[in-house]
């Protein structure tokens, strides 16, 4: 356990320091950022002219989105590319050969660029929220220790899901195009289009099953103190079962890969 | 010029075949284009689940303008970015010493030489989009309503691409302006929705200073007959006027290129 600690240390230096030089993901940064602002932008008008929607106003869409722009940062894992490059242009080898499984780089290079998000963007938030008389985060200790965890465990569920979804590439080249289309369905289940509440009661139903909704309203809704204790306990339930069950996903197809990566390599 | 264009048929045979070759992929980005046009007209429907209507448009009215949004993207990601994003590479490394000694004007080769196939079918599906919000509002445009769309949709693309160039020209004196296509992007995102959709200065910006208005709405209003047509005049006089003063730049800044031996 010590030594796994320490290798982690390194690893999370190397990750930030890829971080900083990595630039092409700036495509992927600005578009996140100016995506919810616009979104904002249109429901306000909305507003403007309708009233409130379900018991929405003007000042909660806009504390939910400048909390969406932060926490989908804080949830997003795009392992999914890094996986499927390793595994079809066969550098996976290389990581194979050495001590520790090659998800736990790809893990820590991720947290290098949550701990940068962190810094940079999660001040900029708590000023925002400070400063704007629209938006009021009704926090308590129990409830911020609670969004604290639902980012976590938010982050944990788009971790496993796209390192399931990645093990595809042992068998196919249309891993990425194919992730994009559930990453594009879980976009409207996952409350980044639009909060939950303004979908019909069906698409919340389904939304409230699937494993999208955890990794971003969830964590949103808590914030905004819209959810009950009963209602938080069953949503980190939800999220229990996914989690382990994209693990269990992972790890079995991990295995049938590897020993066919291998035998295509030898 | 007619050389020119002969060159680039050439290259674009080129670019096309050795892609054809993976038709796996290639029928698989069609259909993930295909995916992402469905993606965006059913994101904007969850307004009309509240609301008949926003700033004056009805759903089908927005999906031409989303329509008009997807084609110009998709033009940014077939011409201008394979094209213009390399200019900083060009002159980092020096090649483009092989531009400027070619006999063809070099902001011709420099803006077009590339292709970038990945996303072909997203200008096609995007006019299709378009063309599916008139259908539902049984809206048929007349000839002079389709030609004048035709000229603003043409000088659309000329604002684009001379905001791009000057941009990427300006690599010449900062080596590092690598998240300039990103920087376009994410402006042009904000043509997603009629300009209507925003509010005071916001509004004001996107029509007067970074003019997204006049690639996606204004032509939008311009096949739905509704356009004044003194803004499509503005819209023309814009891109000419741009058009001009990107080139003029790119000469510019060509005379503070020094090239990769001295």
């Amino acid at each position: 356990m010590r030594d796994l600690i320490r290798v982690y240390r390194a690893l999370l230096r190397v990750g930030w320091e890829l971080m900083l030089e990595y630039r092409a993901q700036a495509l992927l940064w600005i578009l996140s950022f100016v995506f919810p602002l616009v979104m904002m932008n249109v429901w306000l008008a909305v507003v403007d002219e309708a009233g409130p929607l379900a018991g929405w106003g003007r000042s909660d869409f806009i504390a939910y989105y400048v909390a969406a722009a932060l926490f989908n940062y804080l949830t997003a894992a795009w392992v999914l590319w890094d996986w499927d490059e390793d595994i079809r242009t066969g550098s996976l080898s290389v990581k194979l050969l050495k001590p520790i499984d090659p998800f736990h780089y790809l893990l820590t290079n991720e947290l290098g660029w949550k701990v940068f998000i962190l810094v940079v963007m999660g001040p900029l938030v708590a000023l925002a929220a400070w400063l704007s008389p629209e938006i009021d985060y009704p926090l308590t200790a129990e409830s911020l220790l609670a969004v604290a965890a639902s980012a976590v465990t938010g982050f944990a569920l788009n971790l496993m899901m796209s390192t399931s979804f990645a093990m595809m590439s042992f068998w196919s080249t249309q891993t990425k195009n194919f992730y994009q289309l559930v990453f594009g369905l879980g976009q409207f289940l996952s409350g980044w289009i639009a909060p939950l509440a303004l979908f019909p009661d069906t698409i919340r139903h389904v939304a409230t099953l699937t494993p999208f909704r955890y990794t971003l309203s969830f964590p949103l809704e808590i914030l905004m103190g819209r959810l009950s204790g009963s209602e938080i306990a069953l949503g980190f339930a939800v999220t229990a079962i996914w989690l382990i069950s994209f693990t269990i996903v992972y790890r079995v197809f991990w295995r049938l890969g590897v020993k066919r990566y291998e035998a295509v390599g030898a | 010029m007619r050389n020119a264009f002969r060159l680039l048929a050439i290259f674009y045979k080129n670019t096309l075949i050795s892609e054809l070759e993976y038709r796996l992929n290639f029928w698989s980005n069609l259909g993930l284009s295909l995916f992402w046009l469905v993606w965006a007209a059913l994101s904007v429907r969850v307004y009309f689940f509240q609301t008949e209507e926003v700033a004056g448009w009805k759903y089908p009215e927005l999906l031409v303008v989303m329509g008009l949004f997807f084609a110009l993207n998709g033009f940014r990601q077939l011409i201008l970015t394979p094209n213009l994003s390399r200019i900083s590479e060009y002159v980092r490394m020096g090649t483009l010493d092989y531009v400027l000694t070619k006999p063809v004007n070099s902001q011709f080769l420099v803006s077009l030489r590339n292709i970038g196939v990945y996303n072909w079918g997203d200008p096609l599906l995007g006019l299709g989009l378009a063309a599916y919000g008139l259908w539902q509002l049984k809206y048929v445009p007349s000839l002079g309503q389709i030609a004048l769309f035709g000229v603003l949709i043409a000088a659309a693309m000329v604002l684009l691409y001379s905001i791009s160039l000057i941009l990427q020209t300006l690599t010449f004196w900062l080596v590092n302006v690598e998240r300039v296509d990103a920087l376009v992007m994410g402006v042009l995102e904000t043509g997603r929705f009629p300009v209507s959709f925003y509010r005071g200065w916001i509004r004001a910006v996107l029509t007067a200073v970074i003019p997204v208005a006049f690639m996606t709405t204004f032509p939008a209003e311009a096949l739905l007959g509704r356009l004044d047509w003194r803004l499509a005049a503005a819209g023309i006089g814009l891109a000419v006027i741009l058009f001009v003063l990107s080139s003029a730049f790119w000469r510019f800044a060509l005379r503070y290129y020094t090239g990769a031996s001295s």
